[in-house]
């Protein structure tokens, strides 16, 4: 019988609640920050594994990062996946979201047979979700969004149907493999990493570093040079003192005192 | 993003517990790796837990026992001083909770 | 998963790092677990650590460790009323140094990987598994591994000792809490406002107002380019006695009038907690190895607190080691019964400095808890200073200024120099 392949795009992204903001020359300082798995990314690797614990398939996660990365990949290779890419060169410094997702397809392509690519919501650092959307365009492949969990995968129909959650509703898809599947934020909480798993990702070599020497990519379409976004300029909102007020009493004497606040501090006309 | 400006004017009093905690880096899983059964608690004369809890996890709330795990040292210090022996008490799984760096 | 190993230790602090290290040099298979992510992120101690035994394991501490400042000063002082009386001493030796654990451990962890141990962070070991009386190995969310023989280093909280029936429930007699905040001010700064030179730290003591006079006391250290403050407080009083949350202990000894111009233009980088053991001696298991296991660091009881003196890193360094050469003996030997393991780690140890130590001090502990000595004595000596060096029109004698001091507070000339006859004694 056919098994699924799986992959799951991460991204290893500093802890941002340590990254703080120097008002003075107005840059984020990363000096010292560790970095982490995309904390959202952690639903996508968990949904896959309950995906191969019902179906069976192998499971490949994909980063392109550092080399630093590979202490996240050994992370999530803890957590049960059978195999990494980190893509890693010089070659892709500086990539924004349009080479970033370039640089993944192509990856993605070289593969293989890949039947679902599944990726986090968002990042924490960036919070675009650019690059689901970007990688299945650039696949041509279809794209859901907000997805919670696969319903039904029939690997011999090459179809799968998937529940996503929208804020009033779910919505049920069946579509054709492969698809490209951004799964829902907090949908799929992570499971713990395992003794066996963990001790796998550090005696045997599950994670493979592919460099540009292996994808062989127009330098034009990659890193800096790839890459057409421009920031012009980072600016900081600072964090608005809580007023920290606490009524205590009875709930219907409460709504009065809320109103009457929220109409002193003007947030109601 | 819980990232605060760099700078120290609000340093200049005494900190609450909350604007400590977040001077350390968190990787607090979604299942709480403490429980405890308040139940036992309501006959407890000191409480210990709530003054010596350096995170400050136990809080009176109308006389009510409030525990939350989240900002955790995992010193154990709760375990120890509890006198009803409430606390179910275990180190965070998979690397999470409070990630020390200069300590 | 048919990986097996010859030995294993649970938790990558300095004691089971440098058994690892010591372990895999030797050609042992070696598997260190540490349920923390990354390196010594769980690490958390006072300040300082003792060169000297250090070296002896590790000859390359001075070049190769993550040294901050050799302490060169020691200060002590009784803090009351805006009142500070203190003992200065100075040094040019290099006895101990200022770091931070995390890196000081991060340095062993390192050279246990280099020489070939395998190192799994993120796992936290739920039990040492015993079959037919014998350690077989570890297991952790269900899954099993077996060693020849397990290391524990668990630390002061000794979850699997306790399951294993080789320790009791931590009581609040045994430790006292730590609370620390790690404050980031800049190297210049510090040597400017401190008075040192480049490479040299302070490491200062205070009692009295830091613990709001609770037994315990409170710590400054210099570190390379911040200071560690923090309060300690015995939790066998401070469970009936505290009046105030602990954090707020510290908070008030970083805003001390008298104080905070050392650090207070800077910035809070950690706050961190820890229980450290109070009487090493006491809290030590009834044995430190049985067959297939042996106990190491704070998780043995290796940890010397006089009140005056904090020592744990270099005792557990050393324990690892000697935890180490009794596992390569058990592996010659074929041998890892209780009677091999106790004859060659259990007796060590308790002929080495460490154990002298722990016996030598034995005692200072209940001087600890005596409330007096942290709530009335530093009082009476902050009055006898005032009354020494506070003239208005008399100029009194000492032991007059000590008699009337001592009188303010009711209490008896007596029994106060039979209680300082005692505690110098025993100290």
């Amino acid at each position: 019988m056919k098994r699924p392949r799986i992959v799951v795009g991460i991204k290893w992204v500093p802890n941002t609640q340590a990254v703080r903001f120097d008002p003075k020359t107005g840059t984020l300082i990363r000096e010292g920050v560790p970095s982490i798995v995309n904390p959202h990314d952690l639903d996508a690797i968990e949904l896959a594994l309950k995906t191969r614990e019902k179906y069976g398939g192998e499971i490949i996660v994909v980063t392109m990062a550092p080399p630093g990365a590979e202490e996240g990949l050994r992370h999530v290779i803890g957590m049960g996946v059978d195999r990494a890419i980190l893509v890693s060169d010089r070659v892709f410094a500086g990539s924004d979201t349009l080479a970033t997702s370039y640089t993944l397809a192509k990856t993605i392509e070289r593969i293989g047979r890949v039947d679902l690519v599944f990726f986090g919501q968002e990042t924490i650092d960036s919070s675009t979700a650019h690059i689901p959307a970007q990688v299945a365009s650039w696949l041509d492949l279809p794209y859901i969004y907000y997805v919670e969990s696969i319903e039904k995968l029939e690997l011999k129909e090459n179809k799968v149907v998937v529940k996503r959650k929208l804020e009033d509703r779910y919505e049920w898809y069946e579509v054709e493999l492969p698809v490209v599947i951004g799964v829902a934020m907090h949908s799929n909480p992570p499971r713990p990493i395992s003794l066996t798993n963990k001790l796998r990702a550090v005696t045997e070599k599950p994670i493979e570093v592919w460099t540009n020497k292996q994808l062989g990519l127009d330098p034009r379409c990659i890193g800096l040079r790839g890459s057409p976004t421009i920031v012009s300029k980072v600016t900081w909102q600072p964090e608005i003192p809580r007023k920290r007020k606490i009524y205590q009493g009875n709930p219907k004497e409460a709504v009065k005192w809320l109103i009457k606040h929220l109409e002193e501090e003007k947030v109601l006309p | 993003m819980s990232s605060r400006e760099s700078g120290n004017q609000q340093l200049l009093k005494i900190q609450r517990i909350d604007d400590l905690l977040q001077r350390n880096l968190w990787d607090v899983d979604h299942r709480p790796h403490i429980v405890v059964d308040t139940s036992r608690c309501t006959d407890c004369e000191y409480k210990p837990c709530v003054l010596l809890c350096p995170a400050g996890c136990y809080t009176l709330v109308d006389s009510k026992l409030l525990f939350s795990y989240e900002g955790c040292l995992e010193c154990g210090t709760c375990r120890t001083v509890c006198p009803r022996e409430a606390i179910t008490w275990n180190y965070p799984v998979s690397g999470r909770g409070v990630l020390y760096r200069f300590s | 998963m048919a990986t097996k190993f010859d030995a294993i230790v649970v938790g990558a602090g300095p004691a089971g790092a440098t058994a690892a290290y010591k372990l895999a040099e030797a050609g042992i298979k070696t598997l260190l677990v540490e349920r923390g992510r990354g390196r010594g992120s769980k690490q958390v101690f006072g300040g300082r650590i003792y060169v000297t035994p250090v070296r002896e394991v590790f000859p390359d501490v001075e070049k190769t460790a993550p040294i901050h400042r050799w302490v060169k000063r020691e200060k002590i002082s009784i803090l009351h009323n805006s009142r500070i009386l203190s003992l200065e001493y100075e040094s040019p030796e290099k006895h101990s140094f200022t770091t931070y654990l995390t890196e000081f451990t991060s340095w062993i962890v390192d050279k246990a990987i280099n020489a070939g141990a395998v190192y799994v962070d993120e796992v936290r070991v739920d039990s040492i598994v015993e079959e037919d009386g014998r350690i077989t190995g570890i297991e952790a969310g269900g899954e099993r591994i077996e060693a020849s023989i397990v290391i524990d280093a668990e630390g002061v909280n000794r979850l699997l000792l306790e399951k294993l029936g080789l320790a009791e429930r931590l009581s609040p007699e045994e430790v006292a809490l730590g609370a620390k905040e790690v404050i980031k001010v800049g190297a210049d700064k510090i040597n400017e406002r401190f008075g040192l030179e480049e490479d040299s730290g302070l490491a200062w003591l205070l009692v009295g107002e830091p613990t709001d006079y609770l037994p315990g006391g409170a710590f400054i250290y210099t570190n390379r380019d911040s200071v560690s403050i923090g309060v300690v407080v015995y939790l066998a009083t401070a469970v009936k006695k505290a009046r105030e949350e602990i954090y707020r202990l510290v908070e008030k000894l970083r805003l001390h009038p008298q104080l905070r111009q050392y650090w207070e233009d800077g910035d809070i980088i950690e706050y961190s907690a820890h229980l450290t053991i109070e009487s090493g001696r006491r809290f030590m298991p009834r044995k430190l190895a049985t067959s297939g296991l042996i106990v190491v660091g704070d998780a043995a009881g290796l940890l010397l607190n006089t009140g005056y003196t904090f020592r744990g890193v270099d005792y557990a360094v050393y324990s690892g080691y000697l935890a180490a050469e009794a596992a390569k003996k058990a592996f010659n030997l074929g041998d890892f019964s209780e009677e091999t393991l106790r004859e060659n780690y259990e007796k060590k140890l308790l002929g080495s400095f460490i154990a002298k130590d722990l016996r030598n001090h034995t005692g200072v502990e209940q001087i600890m808890h005596e409330v007096e000595f942290f709530e009335k004595y530093p009082v009476v000596a902050i009055d006898t200073a005032r009354k020494l060096f506070e003239l208005g029109y008399e100029t009194p004698r000492i032991q007059e200024a000590l008699r009337s001091s001592l009188k303010t507070h009711h209490i008896n000339l007596l029994s106060f120099l039979y209680k300082m006859f005692k505690m110098v004694r025993k100290l």
